[in-house]
């Protein structure tokens, strides 16, 4: 598993190596120890397979999900019907159907089955859950965890209801347990690196940015969805082959609360924040635990028996993190990432791959006579504010197009109409002849449309590199690809020196750039950049122009350019439209525009003109 | 017809106090943009202190109540949130779920973990004749409650300077302090209001339920975000409608499903939520688009 051009191979490798070998010192401990012990370390690592899965989702979407104990619950279920043997089965649950009630499989197959089942009932849930808004996600999966329970209790053909089951086969050890959770470790990073991984994190850290580079929002967290029940459920089978009993309850709101505080105190961005976070909570949640059935501190005073003392306890560490370490222990970082490692590591990292890897963006054919990108008669109001009245734009391939016009004249509206993000009142949209209107602004990237805004938006979390990789992966480039397309087009704007620090961390100069650098990785045949050159100074404004019209020049995409600084505009662009109250003003060459009086009104006032005439 | 009355009556009654729920936490989130987890526990304590105080008179233990749910609110506010006002949504949440759980457990460990009963007054657990209806004195009070609550809480927001206070820094938090209002002042206000709602709601659960348990608050507090959800985030009137619907449609289910599925009535009305989403993402009453603003 190499980074592939996105970290150093040794930063890599200790990323996955670290928390390996904390699951296998974790198994040496538990096998060292009594077989009460060794069960505890076995269960822990059953919650570390479970927080994993909770870290798939949660930590690349960002978005917290309270219903991912429902699958650890189903892969209970599903282990613990498809091995109980058949005798005990008539008892617990008569109603079974016979096929899985005479089943009587042994721990591979049956936690195969019961992960395939998860998944199968995460990708069947999270279909409509991830329609829901960031904002309901947490809640309508809180609702799903109550939903599961509720099922689970009462429905007892199948499931024993209330009373639950016993005589489940107790075959889970901690070698077994400790070999999933190192395969559960794998998968999360290879997630967490993969295109799909990417795609999700950069929807963590923008959405709206995330969308304007083909990145489909539902897509993603589905998929990452899947996964995590995926995850979820086989650790629910393992632990319950561990402890040989399972009710509703088992997998309920305090499970939840539980893996929720290893995940957070660890770090839920990163891999290596989950097993550490999961080994710290179950370290002090066993100490606690110990202190409940009444203990004496250092002989100095006693406990009685306090029952919910760890469950105090572990709200507060949970508490206290987020108060004092929102990132967790881990700082958010994997292991290769981490302080002085990090610094050596970097020392010896590439900042980007050798030249010979870069290439172009992938280049659509540019469409025939009627290509183009064109708007007829737009027309748009927000709550009885007419924004744009039937207005018509057409940018020719490869040509450079200024759009300019005062402040709210509805040059923005237009654009986040062109790309997808405001649907007209009337009008329409056409690319290429094709009809586009009322396409999704990540179908429009995908289909050669690319935008910047007005703020840089960047993927703060990311590197410089990873954000411009993303770009390309968004439309579909595979992961090694889109790093050789980042490399080229960073190369191409100047900013391959800084490749590897963090997009949060740069200048708001550089994020701009990077906004550009971003949008060009999607390979767009038509590019609107949204002020572009606000807030630069004069030395970064040279520049900007300079990288434009060899960005027209080397990647062959067509620019329409808001701006209000007129010299960029004069410099770039080869035709001018004037947009005032909705309406264009005029269209022509850019000498033409600066030369007339409604111009010269709309920007600087009629009293001016008035004056001037006095 | 009488039964479809006796019906709706009980369905307008569990629907007020699910509002009551709803617009607990909303109230929150409008000043703070948290969801409150510890909503719930806001709920359970209050309730608790009416197994404390169950020797004396029931007007002083309410009162006693109402007391418990206001300080609880306001001290969870002084101590866990303000740290995090500024942070994002999840760790807010998160936050909030870290407190529900000390909350939930510490009372698990001073008084117990399963469920204690608690006596009330024979007057709400009576009926009075209405015409050819028979409706439980708890249903009137509940509706009555419910009016008075919402009423007063509609003249606090719309008629007095800290409602307006409460109404700006909903709208735009730093605006408001820079316009002179006091972020703490207000936040703190919001969070006592909130206490007794809950407070309200966890008397009337008790003198339905005529026990209290740690965990009782779990449902209510689901109750109340679904209800925020659908009503539209962030709106006290889409926290009443959102209430409302979603206690009628339970009330309903329960009186109208078929005997075999009556056990999963919750699990039907906790997923009418999503079906509602999906049609409207932005709920009942939420804005047409969000968007817009941030581009």
């Amino acid at each position: 598993m190499k980074g592939g051009g996105l970290r150093s191979p040794a930063s890599a490798a200790a990323s996955l190596v670290v928390p390996l070998v904390l699951v296998g010192l974790t198994v040496a401990v538990g096998a060292s120890g009594t077989p009460s012990f060794e069960d505890t370390v076995t269960m822990a690592l059953c919650n570390l397979i479970v927080v994993l899965g909770l870290q798939v989702f949660i930590g690349n979407s960002g978005v917290y999900s309270f219903g991912q104990l429902g699958f650890a619950a189903s892969g209970a279920y599903a282990a613990a019907l498809l091995t109980i043997p058949a005798a005990f089965t008539a008892l617990q649950t008569p109603d079974l159907p016979s096929l899985v009630a005479d089943a009587q499989l042994s721990p591979l197959p049956s936690t195969l089955i019961a992960a395939a089942a998860s998944g199968l009932l995460a990708a069947v849930v999270g279909w409509p859950l991830m329609r829901t808004s960031t904002l309901a996600i947490p809640i309508s999966t809180f609702a799903f965890l109550i939903v599961a329970y509720n099922v689970l209790a009462n429905w007892d053909a199948v499931t024993g209801g209330n009373s639950g089951l016993v005589s489940i086969p107790r075959t889970t050890g901690v070698a077994s347990a400790g070999i999933w959770a190192a395969a559960a470790v794998v998968v999360a990073l290879a997630f967490k690196w993969s295109a799909a991984g990417y795609r999700l994190q950069a929807t963590r850290e923008d959405e709206v940015a995330a969308r304007s580079i083909g990145i489909g929002l539902m897509r993603e967290r589905l998929l990452a969805f899947t996964l995590s029940g995926t995850l979820c459920g086989i650790g629910g089978a393992l632990a319950v082959h561990q402890s040989g009993t399972l009710s509703p309850s088992t997998f309920y709101f305090a499970a939840s609360v539980t893996t929720i505080t290893m995940l957070v105190v660890g770090g839920a961005r990163s891999v290596f924040g989950a097993v550490v976070g999961t080994l710290a909570v179950a370290t002090v949640n066993e100490l606690l635990r110990n202190l409940e059935e009444g203990a004496h501190v250092l002989g100095l005073f006693s406990i009685g028996e306090t029952p919910g003392l760890a469950a105090i306890g572990l709200g507060l560490i949970l508490l206290v993190t987020m108060v004092a370490l929102p990132q967790g222990l881990s700082r958010g970082l994997e292991a290769g990432e981490v302080g002085g490692l990090r610094r050596r590591l970097r020392s010896r990292a590439l900042p980007t791959p050798p030249p010979a890897e870069t290439e172009q963006p992938g280049l659509r054919p540019v469409g025939g006579p009627a290509g183009g990108l064109r708007a007829a008669r737009v027309s748009l109001a927000f709550s009885g504010l007419q924004v744009l009245r039937g207005v018509d734009l057409e940018l020719a391939p490869g040509e450079a197009l200024g759009l300019i016009g005062p402040n709210g004249a509805g040059k923005t509206t237009l654009v986040n109409v062109l790309s997808g993000f405001q649907a007209p009142d009337s009008g329409s949209v056409l690319l290429d002849g094709t009809s586009v209107t009322g396409w999704s602004p990540a179908r429009l990237a995908r289909a050669g449309l690319g935008r910047t805004f007005q703020a840089a938006l960047p993927f703060a979390g990311l590197t410089v590199v990873e954000s411009v990789a993303v770009g390309a992966m968004g439309v579909g480039v595979g992961r090694r690809r889109a790093v050789g397309v980042a490399a080229g087009v960073l190369e191409r704007l100047g900013l391959d020196k800084q490749a590897q620090s963090p997009a949060g961390l740069r200048p708001p100069g550089d994020q701009r750039l990077l906004g550009i650098a971003r949008a060009l990785a999607t390979g767009p045949r038509y590019l609107l950049l949204d002020e572009p050159a606000a807030g630069l100074n004069d030395e970064e404004r040279r520049d900007l122009v300079a990288i434009l019209r060899g960005v027209r020049q080397d990647f062959g995409c067509a620019i329409l350019l808001i701006e209000h600084d007129m010299n960029v505009v004069m410099d770039l662009c080869s035709r001018v439209q004037v947009l005032d109250d909705g309406k264009t003003v005029l269209v022509g060459a850019p000498e033409e525009v600066q030369a007339h009086p409604a111009v010269v009104e709309a920007y600087l006032g009629t009293s001016y003109l008035e004056g001037a005439h006095a | 017809m009488t039964d479809l009355a006796q019906s709706l009556i009980d369905a307008l009654a569990l629907g007020g106090l699910y509002a009551l729920i709803a617009v607990g936490v909303t109230l929150i989130y409008t000043v703070m943009g948290m969801m409150n987890f510890a909503q719930g526990e806001f709920i359970m304590l209050p309730a608790y202190a009416l197994y404390v105080l169950a020797g004396l008179p029931f007007a002083i233990a309410v009162g006693g109540a109402l007391a418990t749910g206001v300080a609880i609110a306001v001290l969870a506010e002084r101590v866990a949130f303000r740290p995090v006002r500024n942070a994002d949504l999840s760790a807010q949440l998160v936050t909030s779920l870290a407190v529900a759980t000390i909350l939930q457990n510490v009372v698990s460990a001073s008084v117990d973990a399963r469920a204690q009963s608690v006596a009330t007054p024979p007057l709400v657990s009576e009926s009075s004749q209405i015409g050819a209806l028979s409706v439980p004195n708890l249903e009137i009070l509940t509706l009555v409650l419910t009016a008075i609550v919402l009423g007063g809480l509609g003249w606090l927001l719309y008629r007095t300077r800290i409602g307006l206070e409460m109404r700006a820094a909903a709208e735009n938090f730093e605006m408001a302090r820079l316009l002179g209002v006091r972020a703490n002042r207000v936040v703190a206000i919001a969070f006592a209001i909130s206490g007794v709602l809950a407070a309200a709601v966890g008397v009337l659960i008790v003198m339905q339920t005529g026990q209290v348990s740690p965990t009782m608050g779990l449902t209510p507090v689901l109750v109340g975000f679904i209800a925020v959800v659908i009503g539209g985030f962030g709106r006290i009137s889409g926290a009443v409608v959102g209430g409302l619907v979603l206690g009628m449609a339970s009330s309903l289910l329960g009186a109208y499903l078929p005997d075999g599925l009556v056990p999963f009535r919750d699990a039907i009305v906790f997923s009418l939520p999503v079906a509602i989403l999906l049609v409207r993402p932005q709920g009942l009453l939420g804005p047409a688009t969000g968007e817009a603003r941030r581009i």
